[in-house]
């Protein structure tokens, strides 16, 4: 037999339960434990801000660089219409919903910080008549680039990132769909990083050839960064915009795996275990050129590749690098610099490196494109819909 | 005892279903989410036709049909079923129970436009205003979206 009190609570346990399961009925899990499990999911980024989403986010999983071009004689008014559809897109995908007339709508639900992120080439400025930026516009030759056209320039940018591959995967298709209206795909890139849950935040990536990769970057959110990366200043939609250098470095694992950890240290200037530079302890020490050891040699080599690419305050920009793999054919990174101004603060760091930066044995560059992204797009607003007002 | 302790549970219970149930009985009428006009290689040229697609929700206590509508870029609308892949008229409309939901979807119902008057492209907008038989009209701006979906075969004259 029951008393009261005991059947009052059981019944409010149970009351407790049925109002769980109607508040997770939309994850369509049914447990506390699930929806702990499922928390990579449902984590969402506004699309909405001063900047487009996914610049300045901790890293995400995955994410895929789609360019497109557009036929000659497209209108603005075209491209009004398709920026209307895209941004419509966005916001409906990054709060993981279905897109309109979505033929695959059962993927949605499970976003897992899905962030869109948008840019186009000074081709396409030039094409519908835009002002271009100063400072923003095509690089010069490298001689150590082998560029490939199926990795190289195009007119439209859609970067797609999110911490799960099928996210990233569902929103890519519905994207290309509705821009394939349009523009033609010209190519699809895709990298990675560590899966969710296994580094800490605000750590630095280790890169295949296994160097910590991106300690110099600015942090977001500081004055450093928003000097160095946010445009500030040019065309109402560029303003809060970027600049986007994307480039794909291709590593040759092989020969580098033949190097001894001293060589290795000694070409990139810096320890493999922890990332500090040669001479110093800690990741975030700042390397001393000057430094000699007791023969009197350069602790940091004449060659090494953070001697090479320390570049005046002034000319510095933001990586946000993801790692790829063509397994069994080709390995490497999809390097990323986010700057302002493309001609003052990435090419003169890239024409260094390019005469004689060291690591330039094991890497090539076998891909390259230059993005303007506007501004971001508040609720309401259309993404760059002033460029083609 | 056992009887007050039946109805104590029932008061709590129902007080969670009412809770859990409030949003769905804020609409009266006929509600349309997510409405589209499609375009394809039917809809890019005047004289062409399309489909009209969209969740509609009746959340009054009769049923609903769609009948048709009305709009300023098409002289012919009609609604349409999807049988065997053939398209054709589903005369009597789209009946909508009370308290269902009806799709309509590329390859299963939908509201036809026919004859159009210009070309309606992939980010075209549309004014359309849907009729009903028990239900106020509603006008309604559609965006139009490039779709593949459903594989059906239309009646080419």
């Amino acid at each position: 037999m029951i008393s009261r009190r005991g059947f009052l609570t059981a019944s409010t346990a149970a009351a407790t339960a049925v109002v769980g399961a109607v508040g997770a009925s939309k994850l369509q899990f049914d447990s506390d434990q699930q929806i702990a499990q499922t928390a990579v999911g449902q984590k969402t980024v506004s699309p909405h801000g001063i900047h487009q989403a996914g610049i300045d986010l901790e890293l995400q999983s995955h994410s895929r660089f789609m360019a497109f071009d557009i036929p000659n004689g497209i209108l603005k008014s075209d491209l009004a219409k398709w920026a209307e559809l895209i941004t419509d897109d966005i916001v409906r995908l990054t709060a993981g919903k279905p897109v309109l007339a979505d033929p695959s709508a059962e993927f949605a639900g499970a976003p897992a910080r899905l962030t869109i992120t948008v840019g186009f080439s000074a081709n396409l400025l030039r094409k519908i008549g835009a002002e271009i930026p100063a400072g923003f516009g095509e690089l010069p030759r490298f001689k150590i680039d082998r560029l490939k056209p199926e990795f190289s320039d195009g007119d439209i940018l859609i970067q797609v990132s999110s911490d799960d591959p099928i996210a990233l995967f569902y929103a890519s298709r519905a994207l290309t769909r509705d821009t394939e209206s349009f523009a033609k795909l010209r190519w699809a890139q895709q990298g990675f990083s560590n899966a969710a849950g296994v580094t800490p935040t605000g750590h630095t990536q280790r890169n295949l050839m296994g160097q910590i990769d991106g300690t110099d970057n600015p942090r977001p959110g500081t004055e450093v960064f928003d000097r160095q990366v946010w445009i500030s200043e040019g065309p109402a939609w560029a303003v809060g915009g970027t600049c986007l250098v994307l480039r794909r470095i291709q590593m040759n694992l092989d020969t580098w795996d033949r190097l001894s950890t001293d060589a290795k240290e000694g070409v990139i200037g810096r320890k493999l275990s922890n990332g500090a530079p040669l001479g110093k302890v800690n990741e975030t020490d700042l390397p001393d050129f000057e430094a000699k050891d007791e023969n009197g040699i350069k602790v940091i080599p004449p060659f090494a590749h953070i001697r090479k690419a320390s570049g005046k305050p002034k000319q510095q920009f933001f990586r946000r690098p993801f790692n790829y793999e063509v397994p069994g054919q080709e390995a490497g990174l999809l390097w990323t610099a986010y700057c302002a101004n493309v001609e003052n603060q990435y090419v003169p760091i890239q024409k260094a490196l390019d005469e004689g930066d060291l690591l330039n044995l094991w890497t090539t560059p076998v891909g390259s494109s230059v993005w303007i992204l506007p501004r971001g797009f508040q609720k309401g607003e259309v993404l760059a819909g002033d460029l083609f007002a | 005892m056992l009887k007050k302790f039946v109805a104590a549970m029932a008061i709590v219970f129902g007080l969670v279903s009412l809770t859990g149930c409030a949003p769905a009985t804020t609409h009266e009428g006929v509600v349309i989410e997510d409405a589209w006009v499609r375009s394809s290689e039917y809809s890019d040229h005047a004289g062409g036709m399309t489909g009209i697609f969209g969740k509609f929700t009746n959340h009054g206590d009769q049923p609903v049909t769609i009948i048709g509508g009305e709009t300023d870029i098409a002289k012919m609308v009609q609604t349409h079923e999807v049988v065997n892949g053939m398209m054709q008229e589903k005369k009597g409309g789209i009946v909508i129970k009370p308290g269902e939901t009806v799709t309509l979807q590329p390859g299963g119902l939908h509201i036809m436009i026919m004859d159009i008057a210009k070309p309606i492209v992939a980010g075209d907008k549309i004014t359309f205003t849907v009729k009903f038989k028990g239900a106020e009209s509603q006008t309604l701006t559609l965006t139009a979206k490039d779709s593949a979906g459903g594989d059906e075969t239309y009646n080419k004259k």
